[in-house]
C-alpha cells in the first residue's frame, strides 16, 4: 500500500471507531470509564491472593511424599474440559 | 578433606536436588559422622519449599491435572531447576516449557499456554507501575505520521496466543465450581496491570497479530498491513482504541528512522 494511501485509511479507521464509542473530540478520563471494557472479553479473576510464590507469610509445610517414582495421570478438572468434542485428554491414558 | 569453598558449594549443591548423589563432604554431626539422614531432611525441605512455590504460582495449572500429578511434575522440574535469583517469585518462568516437554502431559496440549498466562499474571502483578497512554493524546496525533508511531507497551504487558481457549479455561476456574469450556478455538489472551488489578483479557482473534506486532516494537502501519494480510476484517481503528484502552500501552514516538 502506498504510503499516503496507508496513512488515509489508518486516519480514516481511527476515526471512525472514536466516533462509534460516541466521542469523536477527546474526552477527561472519567467520561471513558464505561467505555473501558467494551474491548476484549474480559475475564474476573478471584485469585488476588496469589500475588505470587512466596510472598505470602504461609507456614512452609515440611511433609512430602516419596518422589522417586510417581505414576498419576491427569485427575483434575482437565477432564471436564471439552477438547474438539472428547473430553478432557486427547489422548487415553493406560493403566 | 580439605576442599575449596566452590568446590564443596557445588558438591552440596548437585546433591541438594538429587537423590542419588552422594553426601557432599564435610556433612556430619559434632562427632564427625556422615550424616545421610539430616540431609534427607534438609534436601526434602528444599524440594518442599519449591514445589510449594510453583504451586502458589500455578493455581490453576494444578486445578487441571490434581495435586498428585502436578506434586510429581514439580518435584521432576525443581530437580533440573534451581532458581536463579533469589527471589522465589520469579521462580518457574520457565514451567510451561518444561510442562510443554513433560511427556506424561502430552495429552493436555493447552497445559503449557494456560500456565504462560500464570506466569504473566506474576509477572504483571510485580512489573513496574506506569501510567496508560492516554486515549486523548491518541486523538490528537496527526494523521498523517500515524503509520510510523511506534507505541511503548506497558511494563506489565504480557500476550499469550494460543491454539487452544486457555484464556476461557482459565476463567473457568476461576468460579469455586468448573464449568466445562466447550467453544473450542484458539485465544489471544492479554494479560496487563494498568492500575492495581491485574486484567486478564481475550483479544477479538482478528487483532491478535496487531498486538503482537505492535508488542514487539513494530509502528502502527507494519502492525496494521500485517493484521489486514492475516485477516482482511481487521478493524484497525477499534484495534487501536480497544488496545489503549485496556492500558497496553504507556506512550508513543514517532518513528524517526523511517523516510517521509
Amino acid at each position: 500500500m502506498i504510503r499516503s494511501t496507508l496513512a488515509l485509511t489508518l486516519a480514516g479507521s481511527l476515526a471512525t471507531a472514536f466516533a462509534s464509542v460516541a466521542f469523536a473530540a477527546p474526552l477527561p478520563a472519567e467520561k471513558m470509564v464505561g467505555n473501558e471494557k467494551c474491548y476484549g472479553i474480559a475475564l474476573k479473576g478471584k485469585n488476588d491472593c496469589a500475588a505470587g510464590a512466596g510472598t505470602t507469610c504461609a507456614g512452609t509445610s515440611t511433609m512430602d511424599y516419596q518422589g522417586n517414582a510417581w505414576k498419576a495421570v491427569p485427575a483434575g478438572t482437565c477432564t471436564s474440559m471439552n477438547v474438539n468434542g472428547h473430553m478432557g485428554m486427547l489422548t487415553p491414558k493406560k493403566g | 578433606m580439605i576442599t575449596g569453598f566452590a568446590e564443596s558449594q557445588d558438591a552440596f549443591a548437585a546433591a541438594l536436588l538429587h537423590a542419588d548423589q552422594p553426601l557432599p563432604p564435610g556433612i556430619t554431626t559434632a562427632r564427625g559422622m556422615a550424616d545421610a539422614a539430616r540431609f534427607a531432611v534438609y534436601r526434602n525441605n528444599v524440594f518442599v519449599g519449591l514445589t510449594g512455590a510453583l504451586a502458589q504460582r500455578f493455581v490453576v495449572t494444578e486445578q487441571l491435572v490434581g495435586t498428585d500429578f502436578f506434586a510429581g511434575m514439580a518435584r521432576a522440574y525443581a530437580q533440573d531447576h534451581k532458581p536463579r535469583s533469589p527471589l522465589i517469585i520469579d521462580y518457574g518462568d520457565d514451567f510451561p516449557d518444561f510442562v510443554a516437554a513433560f511427556p506424561p502431559a502430552g495429552g493436555l496440549p493447552y497445559l503449557p499456554d494456560l500456565a504462560r498466562i500464570e506466569v504473566a499474571w506474576t509477572q504483571a502483578y510485580h512489573a513496574a507501575d506506569a501510567v496508560p497512554l492516554d486515549l486523548a493524546a491518541l486523538a490528537e496525533v496527526s494523521p498523517e505520521i500515524l503509520p510510523d508511531l511506534r507505541l511503548v507497551a506497558h511494563p506489565s504487558v504480557r500476550l499469550i496466543r494460543s491454539d487452544f481457549p486457555v484464556g476461557s479455561i482459565w476463567n473457568a476456574h476461576q468460579q469455586d465450581e468448573v464449568m466445562p469450556v466447550s467453544d473450542w478455538y484458539g485465544q489471544a489472551v492479554l494479560v496487563l496491570r494498568p492500575h492495581m488489578d491485574v486484567d486478564v483479557c481475550i483479544l477479538p482473534p482478528q487483532d491478535a497479530v496487531f498486538a503482537a506486532f505492535l508488542l514487539n516494537g513494530a509502528s502502527l502501519g507494519e502492525a496494521a498491513q500485517a493484521a489486514f494480510a492475516a485477516a482482511p476484517e481487521f478493524d484497525f481503528g477499534a484495534a487501536l482504541l480497544g488496545l489503549v484502552n485496556l492500558g497496553a500501552f504507556c506512550a508513543f514516538h514517532p518513528d524517526k528512522g523511517s523516510n517521509p
